[in-house]
């Protein structure tokens, strides 16, 4: 038995080792010279510790090489018609240009958005129903056909479907200003819907809103603006060959395994201001073991975790432990809140002092450490994360250990000063909602309050169970680990799916105990705000009556812990996304 | 959880030790093959020491409560004192300490000792009662169409086939599908209908494997010239059945069963994966193995639940073995 | 001999029929009982921004407001006839045997089935050899040397092997022999035998020990078993009694018997193996069945969990039959009535 431990501490001393050696310095590969002498010095780019944060790291406009990224789990989709991932909405545009884009720099700056294939912003009339973009001369597909706003009002049309797009988002459909008698661009190719998008001439395309919204940009941005061209468009199908517009167009496609694209010989640079296009070839493995895809990273093996999210436990426990790969790590904030529902639709808990004794007696920075610690997350006082416009600090209740004579009192208030006995659901596939579920338990066991902890898998959680009002109520569930990330970064983007009791239907909801009148109000306000700060302000507010009425216990908001590749080029986090801007990247030979 | 002891236990009945014990000139007499075995299997150091492990954890599994209760903190007790903030491992890395004699688990800082011995209890009771009803099923439906054959032997090796050939893992999947809402009309809940539904699902979905083997050996047992011999002699189909094919089956079941073992508390891992095992934040070997592949830098918390089972399976196999050589009746040394 | 192949052919095929409703109706019949309506069903299917709308057009889309019976004869006849599947912008046809379009990624199944295979079957091959090669071997060695240092040694490492899950066995064998040594390949490495067959081995080297370090106790103690039941046979002191070589005696009458059990498993094994050996390929990012298994059951998606089943089953039943046909070489006293 003694021996056995010893191999196996000498084993991790190896492994240890292994690691620094491989950690240590730079390039070992010696700097090819394609692209000049310009492989980059230490001292032009910033380094260490969190430096991808702010600045451009290792910058280079050396070209060629190929640039290897991989990612855990397929993703929903790479039509760009067809997806809801921020990885691939990242990522799909070195093959997909849309309308406008997310400015690829570092930080805050990177949430700028600017025009890609129009020539400017949109703009707008019609106090904010009519929005305008007129395309920029000389766009080509990879087969050198033109690229007209036809195809771009085709490619918004066309996912609209959401019987066969069923991935994406729905914003479109929800805001544009659609004919009646339209069902979809294939079962209804006839109709005219020139009332929701016009194109006057092949340059320039209008769209028709049935509300003002001011941030219209924002769906601008959505991937559903990349053009499709009708003629290739082969519905569900289109996936297996996009028609690339951007830099690098699909070379292989094994849909669940594995991606590679190479350079479009019709891409024209000085159509496009924004993209380096630096690596020859695209890689893209798909269905890595995660721990395997964090090792290969350290290794060098690997360039890019497409995912973005961060390194598994293990590596997170590595990096700190070796001054070499922490160098290498960044520590950004995402727009993503881990929380945890707290339903009122089951006595005692639809009492107000109920859920609030439940945050009283929570174990926050137990909280904390289940996400992953403080690398993984700083404590949340409230559902929106901190980098959303309108933003404040609440200090509605404390962030320690837990208040054990606060809860009690709120507890007596509400009628139950013995505590009381509830359901906790949890995905049972991720070990941190779990780690959370479990805190939990522990913390609210010391004030009375009995947590029975029930665990399922990702794919039923919000269909069968917890997002399901008729499950939820029959089987006394009183709390819900949950999570959310902003398809963009305001308070729209963030709160308009998960605060808005109007949203909640018979199953799938991701609301899962937000009901508020008080608050649909307010979202109603805020969507006819045109004033950014005013607006902002009133999703401020929406945070704060969350909050109030104890409707969740906010856990976390999300930081990941990225590692930057080695030999990679021009690597920094953008604030769109919170993960490396997928633009710029380039690498060194 | 006493299953192994008892297959042996029933074998032994019939022949009161003391006879087995008595002088030579009596014992020439005549001994049954139940007490040789016992005569054999007391000489045999190696099996008696399996045995005695095989106790010590069955012991263990019961008094639980009251061994943490001396060496350990409660099972289920976040002690985050123990945790580096940073990292979410243990400090030190593994946080062993004379307060913590295997260390404690990474983020929470649970005491992985009270775990370790907690998990006896539900381990094995899933893996031994899970592992019997499939030897159970299997050697039963592999006897009945190894020995009759036509169309019997037709019928039970379709079946066997049909049981091999079907995924248990995603039956388990649909199982997760329907077992919340089965829960709901059955008004049911807590660890134990889960630990009846895992050792059903474990049990009942493996006994195609073992009864092929046992089908196979008594197809070709049932050729074998000293079972002619004794139908020659005019003995009939329960006698052969019982007196000269079973025991010659009793090696490869022991073999398969203590295999089983280790195999059954690794499928009970996959299945808290997927959320169809034991709630957390019950602790069982196999989910703890689960857990540790997260956090296979930090050594110590894989180890120990491994090393338990790695125990439990060595103990098995060694008692097995002096079993087997006791039982065997053509294995003089 | 012929008629019997035969029959158990045909048994087999009707074994498959028996398989596939199982299947079927424990993914379609089973949640009904439990209550779960066509549209909770959909609802997985239909992404992150569903609407009621929405979710009735995909169950209506996916068949799923049909009774059972109706769903599984459109199935049974996908395989034998092939269908009919709307893509959007058109109807394609999916031809014989068409298992099926995925419910998430709205892929044809079979061509996937297909495509994963050759790396499942790599996997098993190797894997299989090398733990028959090993298990056998030390198995006999055991057997002779009884209770030696390298009997209990040897077993010891056996179980070992068993106790350990290879999801973890794997991580940190890549860990230190591919990523700390940089003596094996990486995760993921895979390179198909047609395009070069010493790249093919070097890829999956690791993988293959993984597996076999899981699966050689289980022949090393069933030859061990054998081994020393044969060995104390009349025939065997006949053998030696005619002054045969002790290695003839071993190899020829001793392990021919104790092979019986082992032909059963093997057969088995390598059955269950080439359906998708699911924690090694996880463990080791290999694109074959297993891991396509687990994508699906993850994703809940149920027409490849059917495919995938029955190819799975397909395996196992070829397998078993051929189990059944080597019986009657390794040993000829069982009569194939």
């Amino acid at each position: 038995m003694k021996k056995k431990a010893l191999v196996v501490s000498a084993a991790g001393a190896v492994l240890a080792l292994g690691l620094s050696a491989c950690g240590g310095g730079g390039t070992s590969t010696p700097a090819a010279t394609e692209g000049g002498g310009s492989t980059s010095a230490p001292s032009a780019g910033a380094a260490g510790f969190n430096a991808g944060l702010e600045n451009v790291t290792n910058p280079s406009d050396a070209k060629g090489g190929t640039l290897k990224m991989a990612v855990t789990e397929d993703w929903d989709s790479i039509d760009p018609g067809d997806t809801y991932y921020g990885m691939s909405w990242n990522l799909l545009r070195i093959y997909g240009r849309p309308l406008v884009t997310y400015n690829p720099a570092p930080g805050a700056k990177g949430r700028e958005l600017v025009p890609d294939l129009a020539e400017s912003l949109g703009v707008s009339s019609d106090e904010g129903k009519t929005w305008t973009y007129k395309l920029r001369a000389g766009l080509k597909y990879e087969d050198g056909s033109p690229i007209t706003s036809k195809d771009v009002k085709y490619a918004v049309l066309r996912q609209l479907d959401k019987e066969t797009f069923v991935n994406g988002p729905t914003y479109f459909n929800d805001w544009l200003d659609l004919p009646k008698d339209f069902k979809s661009v294939y079962k209804t190719p006839d109709v005219n819907t020139d009332s929701a998008i016009e194109t006057p001439d092949d340059q320039t395309i209008v769209f028709h809103l049935n509300k003002p919204y001011s941030g219209f940009d924002n769906f601008a941005a959505l991937p559903a603006t990349v053009p499709v061209p009708q003629a290739k468009d082969t519905g569900i199908k289109y996936r297996d060959h996009v028609m690339a517009s951007g830099p690098y167009m699909f070379e292989t496609v094994e849909q669940g395994s594995r991606y590679v694209l190479v350079r479009n010989p019709n891409w024209d640079p000085a159509t496009d201001p924004i993209r380096k296009a630096l690596p020859d070839k695209y890689e893209i493995s798909l269905g890595v073991e995660a721990n395997d895809l964090d090792n290969r990273i350290i290794a060098g093996d690997l360039h890019v975790d497409i995912a973005g999210t961060g390194v598994q436990p293990a590596a997170l426990g590595s990096i700190q432990a070796d001054p070499a790969l922490r160098e290498r790590a960044d520590n950004p904030v995402s727009a993503r809140t881990w929380y945890i529902s707290i339903l009122n639709d089951n006595p005692p808990l639809d009492n107000v002092e109920c859920r609030k004794a439940v945050i009283y007696a929570a174990d926050r920075v137990g909280l904390q450490n289940a996400y992953g610690g403080q690398l993984a997350g700083d404590i949340a006082t409230s559902l929106m994360p901190s980098g959303i416009g309108g933003w404040k600090k609440l200090d509605l209740y404390p962030t320690g250990s837990g208040d054990e004579a606060k809860a009690k009192e709120a507890l007596t208030a509400c009628g139950q000063p013995n505590g009381f006995e509830t359901t906790m659901t949890f995905r049972s596939d991720r070990p941190k909602e779990q780690a959370a579920a479990e805190s939990m338990q522990q913390a609210l066991a010391k004030v009375g309050i009995k947590l029975t902890l029930k665990g399922f898998p990702t794919s039923e959680y919000f269909t069968a169970y917890a997002g399901k009002p008729a499950y939820t109520k029959a089987n006394g569930i009183g709390l819900a680990t949950n999570g959310w990330g902003a398809d963009w970064n305001d308070g729209f983007g963030f709160l308009s799916q998960i605060v808005d009791s109007r949203t909640i239907r018979e199953a799938g909801n991701y609301n899962l105990s937000v009901k508020d009148p008080a608050i649909d109000a307010l979202v109603d306000k805020a969507f006819g705000t045109s004033e950014t700060a005013a607006r902002d302000a009133v999703w401020g507010e929406i945070d704060q009556k969350v909050m109030e009425g104890a409707y969740v216990l906010p856990a976390v908001y999300a930081k990941g812990l990225l590692l930057r590749g080695k030999g990679v080029t021009n690597q920094f986090v953008t604030g769109a996304f919170d993960m490396y801007d997928y633009l710029a990247l380039g690498v060194q030979q | 959880m006493t299953a192994p002891l008892d297959v042996s236990g029933d074998e032994l009945k019939a022949t009161p030790e003391s006879v087995a014990e008595g002088a030579g000139a009596k014992a020439i007499q005549g001994r049954s093959l139940g007490q040789i075995a016992w005569m054999r299997l007391k000489r045999d150091k190696v099996a008696l020491t399996g045995a005695g492990v095989i106790i010590f954890l069955i012991l263990v599994a019961i008094f639980a409560p009251l061994i943490v209760g001396w060496f350990g903190h409660p099972p289920n007790q976040f002690n985050q004192d123990q945790i580096d903030t940073m990292t979410m491992i243990p400090k030190g890395g593994s946080g062993i300490s004379w307060d913590y004699l295997f260390g404690v688990e990474p983020v929470n800082g649970r005491d992985l000792f009270s775990r370790v011995v907690y998990g006896a209890r539900i381990s094995l009771l899933i893996a031994f009662l899970a592992t019997l009803l499939s030897v159970l099923i299997g050697t039963v439906m592999g006897v009945i169409a190894g020995y009759f054959g036509g169309w019997v032997d037709m019928i039970i090796s379709r079946l066997m086939d049909i049981f091999l050939a079907f995924p248990v893992l995603v039956f388990a999947m649909a199982l997760v599908g329907v077992l919340g809402q089965f829960e709901t009309q059955l008004q049911v809940k807590g660890d134990s209908l889960r630990i009846l539904l895992l050792i059903f699902v474990i049990g009942f979905f493996n006994w195609g494997y073992i009864a092929r083997i046992i089908r196979g050996q008594t197809l070709s047992l049932r050729e074998r010239e000293f079972v002619d011999a004794a139908r020659s002699l005019g003995a009939r189909g329960p006698y052969i059945l019982f007196k000269e094919i079973l025991p010659n089956l009793i090696a490869p079941i022991l073999i398969y069963a203590t295999l089983l073992i280790p195999t059954n508390v690794l499928f009970e891992a996959a299945l808290s994966f997927l959320g169809v095992g034991i709630q957390p934040p019950t602790a069982t070997w196999g989910g703890m193995l689960a857990a540790a592949t997260k956090y296979y830098t930090v050594p110590h918390f894989m180890f120990f639940p491994g090393m338990a089972i790695f125990i439990t399976v060595l103990a098995f196999n060694l008692f097995g073995d002096g079993l087997r050589d006791a039982l065997d009746p053509r294995s003089g040394r | 001999m012929v008629t019997y192949i035969i029959r158990r052919l045909i048994g087999a095929l009707a074994m498959l029929f028996v398989v596939s409703a199982v299947t079927f109706s424990i993914f379609f019949v089973v949640p009904r009982l439990a209550g779960v309506t066509p549209d909770d069903m959909a609802n997985r299917y239909v992404g992150r921004a569903a609407t009621a709308a929405n979710v009735q057009a995909t169950a209506q889309k996916l068949g799923l407001y049909d009774p059972v019976v109706v769903q599984y004869g459109r199935w049974v006849k996908g395989v034998f006839v092939g269908s009919e599947y709307d893509y959007g912008a058109g109807v394609e046809h999916c031809p014989a045997p068409c298992l099926g379009y995925s419910f998430v990624t709205k892929q044809p199944v079979w061509p996937d089935l297909v495509d994963r295979l050759p790396v499942t079957l790599s996997l098993a091959a190797g894997a299989s050899v090398i733990w028959l090669v090993i298990g056998v071997s030390v198995g006999v060695l055991s057997a002779l040397k009884r209770r030696s240092i390298f009997d209990r040694g040897a077993m010891i490492i056996a179980l070992a092997g068993v106790s350990l899950p290879p999801f973890f066995t794997g991580l940190v064998a890549l860990s230190l022999l591919s990523y700390g040594l940089g003596i094996t390949a990486p995760g993921g490495a895979y390179v198909p035998l047609s395009e070069n067959p010493a790249q093919w081995a070097y890829s999956l080297i690791l993988p293959w020990l993984t597996l076999a370090f899981l699966n050689a106790a289980a022949y090393a103690r069933l030859t061990r078993a054998g081994m020393l039941d044969t060995m104390g046979e009349d025939y065997i002191r006949t053998a030696r009694a005619k002054g045969l070589k002790e290695s003839k005696v071993i190899g020829k009458h001793g392990l021919r018997a104790a092979l019986t059990p082992i032909v059963t498993i093997f057969g088995l094994d390598v059955g269950i193996l080439v359906g998708g050996a699911i924690l090694t390929e996880n463990a080791f990012s290999l694109q074959g069945l297993g891991k396509y298994a687990t994508t699906a059951i993850a994703a809940n998606d149920l027409p490849k969990i059917m495919g995938f089943t029955m190819l799975a089953a397909f395996f196992i039943v070829v397998a078993n039959l051929i189990v059944d046909l080597l019986y009657a070489v390794v040993d000829p006293r069982v009569r194939l009535s």
